[in-house]
Order: structure tokens, then sequence, then C-alpha cells
């Protein structure tokens, strides 16, 4: 059976990328636009797998990944951001992520990162 | 609240780092190379910024910090150019808003990485906002008030297209006044290493913006001086303080042939000056300055008239300076110059280069009616005599 992945970036554009990327070998169960929508259709889709933007609004992407793991600490959850700050990359490893890929990305980037943390 | 010019090349080159990363950034995503080809920061009114912008289409992508930094950056490029962009995007010319703003987001991202790694704390950004927009609305609302704005200029230049990008950064006074405060000396000894002293580059913030009018005024001056010798009417287009490398000061310049003056500063601070003109600038300038037509453009005639003209505008320049700094400054003969543009101005850093990395230019561009002429002034002086004169300029 195929991983089910959720995205979760407020860029169209990325996720559209993301979502070609992944489709074939992975099944999208949904995409998210912000933190909020992120973790409220993790709830709904119980993906094994968030690949995770971290600048959202309403919520952003480690607050999201935080709430997530609290209520369900089996959750995988890949940082996919623009910031590569090590104070972030901190903070998002803190909260629970299991991967960390700074865009732009090519798709190996993103396969051997989920081949690591799925 | 005192800058430390050294302090302020420490944040330049983060400036510069980050635009690299930047650009790196961006050649990943669009195929493109990009180079850094100049990173400044500014110090000038909001007027004098709002006019460095006018006439300029641009779209571009807005974040907000917080954090290790306060304040806002901003991508922006020629709204021409969005066409070109987008092809390089892939699915880009089917979602443009998306497709810019998300190229913004990770330019800017890249560009903040090392400014929070060298804070040693995370800088949060809002997230990306898309923009149109004409002149210095290319900037954060607000971003113009006030008497002295700082802001962090970076230009990614594409090698093979037409495709330039310009990354600004204004910081917010808080987490930002720590940074360029430094960790030097905050006071500035008037007899500095010479007197065994130890020579401080920290100056009042105040001062700098002082002197940042101080050029303006300058600008002005040489401005008229050329209209009462040639008879052109003349504008100061752009007048800006601009922190930068010395060793980016030949590329500014850049490979079109030009022709002007040189002088060496001396009193405090000392430096030098130059004077130049577009080649074709210059012989137009000369040929309105002459009595009748030169034999050849910028031959002798041309050359003792544009001498002339470096003369009267550089008096015209550092008078006031000397005049509000309280300090005596002299310069040097004119010496004419004719060549690529980089090539006029090398000498002069290569000699201050000897004392300092960095910069303070002042560059002018001044503007002529009827014909076609312009003329940009770069004035390089020494760092620390420059801090020392400015420190004088707010004592008690």
């Amino acid at each position: 059976m195929a991983t089910r992945v959720l995205i979760a970036d407020d860029s169209e554009f990325m996720r559209n990328l993301l979502r070609e990327i992944l489709e074939g070998e992975f099944e999208i169960v949904g995409e998210a636009e912000n933190g909020v929508e992120a973790v409220n259709m993790y709830e709904e889709h119980g993906p094994d797998l968030v690949m995770m933007d971290i600048v959202m609004p309403i919520r952003d992407g480690i607050e999201a990944t935080t709430e997530i793991l609290e209520e369900n600490p089996d959750a995988t959850v890949i940082m996919c951001t623009s910031v590569g700050q090590e104070e972030k990359m901190k903070a998002a490893i803190k909260a629970g992520a299991e991967g960390y890929i700074t865009k732009p990305f090519q798709k190996p980037n993103v396969l051997d990162a989920i081949g690591s943390a799925v | 609240m005192r800058v430390d010019v050294r302090a302020l090349g420490a944040c330049n080159r983060l400036a510069e780092r980050g635009a690299k990363q930047a650009a790196g950034a961006l050649s990943d995503l669009t195929g493109t190379d990009l180079a850094v080809e100049v990173t400044g920061a500014s110090v000038a009114s909001g007027e004098d910024l709002a006019e460095s912008f006018a006439g300029r289409e641009s779209i571009g992508v807005s974040v907000g910090l917080r954090g290790g930094l306060d304040g806002e950056a901003v991508l922006a490029f020629d709204a021409a150019n969005v066409d070109a962009l987008l092809s390089l995007l892939p699915g880009g010319q089917s979602m443009e808003r998306s497709a810019v703003t998300e190229v913004g987001n990770i330019a800017l991202g890249g560009f903040l990485d090392g400014w929070a790694n060298y804070l040693g704390k995370a800088i949060d950004m809002s997230p990306p906002r898309y923009f149109e927009a004409d002149g210095a609305a290319v900037l954060p609302d607000g971003a113009l008030a006030g008497d002295g704005v700082f802001l962090f200029e970076s230009r990614l230049d594409a090698t093979t297209t037409d495709l330039d990008f310009s990354i600004y950064m204004l910081p917010d006074s808080g987490p930002f006044r720590d940074l360029i405060v430094g960790k030097t000396a905050p006071a500035a000894t008037a007899g500095g290493e010479a007197d065994g002293g130890t020579a401080s580059t920290a100056v009042p913030y105040e001062s700098l913006s002082t002197f940042s009018s101080l050029a303006k005024k300058g600008s002005a001056n040489a401005a008229d001086n050329i209209a009462m010798m040639t008879g052109l009417e003349t504008t100061v287009d752009v007048s800006r303080l601009r922190f930068v490398p010395l060793a980016d000061v030949p590329a500014e310049v850049g490979t079109e042939p030009h022709a002007g003056t040189v002088f060496e500063l001396q009193g405090e601070p000392s430096g030098y000056l130059a004077i130049l003109f577009e080649e074709s600038s210059a012989a137009a300038v000369a040929d309105a300055m002459l009595p009748m037509e030169p034999d050849e453009p910028l031959g002798d005639m041309a050359q003792n008239a544009l001498c002339e003209l470096g003369n009267v505008m550089t008096s015209g320049f550092i008078d006031g300076w000397a005049n509000v700094l309280g300090t005596s400054i002299t310069h040097s003969p004119p010496e004419f110059v004719h060549d690529i543009g980089a090539s006029t101005i090398s000498p002069l850093v290569a000699k201050l280069s000897e004392r300092q990395d960095y910069g303070f230019v002042i560059d002018t561009a001044i503007q002529t009616e009827g014909i076609q002429a312009r003329c940009d002034v770069y004035a390089l002086p020494d760092e620390r005599e420059l801090a020392r004169a400015l420190d004088r300029l707010s004592g008690p």
C-alpha cells in the first residue's frame, strides 16, 4: 500500500511541485494551506506522513507539528521550508519533526528525506 | 546611539552572504545563474530614497521579520521581466502570483538564514506578501518616514538573461541597534592610532544622518556649478550615502567608457572624490562650456574644460562638509581620467583599501536638461577621520 501523504504549504505553486514529485509513488490525501488546516486534515485523514512548510499564515508549521504530535505521537512530519536557520531547525526537531528539507529542492532530496523518515 | 562602522561592515558581510545564499536558491529554482553584484547599506532621508526608486515598476514579495531581527525584507524585480521569470519555473505560467510569491519566499528565506545563524537566534518570517508597485512603494509602508533611513540593498544579476533581482532589508531599530552598535569602544578619540590611542570607528547615528544631508547639499552645489559653467539646467537625481565594500565600487561604475576628474582630499576627512561622466555626456558638457566646437571630442580643450568644471564642483561639494564639520578640507589639482568606468576609479579604491575594507560612498547623479548628460560623483572618505569629524559634530 502506498504511503499516504498530507502536503501543508501556503504556496499553491509549491504544493503543485510537491504533488508532481510525489504522485505515482505516494498517495496524496490532502493539501493544507495553513497550520490549522494541516492539523484538521491530519485528524481527518490520518496520513502516514506530513510534508510541512514552516512559514504559513494563521498557524506556522512548527506550531502545527507540535499540535499534531501532541495528539498523535506516532505521526511523521518532515519540514519542507525556505528557512534554513539553525535555530528554526532545532525548534523543528524539538517539535518532533523527523526530517528537514530546504527549498528549493530536487526530487531526490525529497525522496531521500521520506525514505529516512518513514 | 552610536553606529560602529566596523559592526556595520560585519552586517554588510552578513547581507552579502545572505544575498549569495538567495542567489544560489534562485539559481537552483530558475536554472539561471545569478551573481551578487552589489551589497551595501544606505543612509538616506525617506525623501531621497523615494527619489532613487522613481520611475521603476516592480513586482515583488515582502516578509515581516520578528525575533532575532525586526523589520521587513523585500525581493523585487522589474515588472517587465515577470514572463521571463515564470517561463523558468515549472508550471509557473499558470499560477503567476503563487509562483512569484514562492520565489520570494525561498530567496528571502535564504537571505535571512545567515543573519539568524550569526545572531544565534531565530528570525520569524511572516507569510510572504505579493505586490506590484511603482517607485518607492516597493518598500514597506512607513519605511520612508524619518530623516535617516537604513536600507540594506543587494543586487542579484543573472549572467545570461535580463532577469535581475534586488533584495532590500529595512531593519527596525530594536535588535538591529544592538547589532550595529558593535563591540568596539564607543568613544571616538581625536588622536586615534597616531597618538597611540585606539582609533574608534563609532559614529553617532544622528551625525551619519546629518552627513547624508550634507552630501545632498554638496550635490546640489555641484549641480549649481555645472549650471553656472555650462548654462545647462541641472537637477540632482539621486543622492545617497552608502556603506559598501570598497572592492565593489569599480564594478558599480561599470564597463562603459567614462571621462571626468579625480581628486585627492586632504584634511579631515581625507580621501578621494571622483566626478565621472559617461563618455558621450562628458563630450556634450565640454562642448557646452567651450566657446567654439572643439577639434576633437575630449581632446585637450575639452579636458581642460572638464578639469575646471571638476575643480569648481569639488569645491562646491567639500566646502559644505568642511563648514559643517568644522574642519578644513582641501583638494589636489584635478586629474583627468578617460577609460572604462571601473578603471577610472580602481586606483582610488586601491589606495583607500590600504587603510580600510569598506567605505562611505556618496553617489550622486546629476542630470542636465537640454542635452543628454549624466554625472556621477563618488566620494570616498577615510572612515576613521570621517568618524572623528562626525563625532565632533555631535559633541556638547
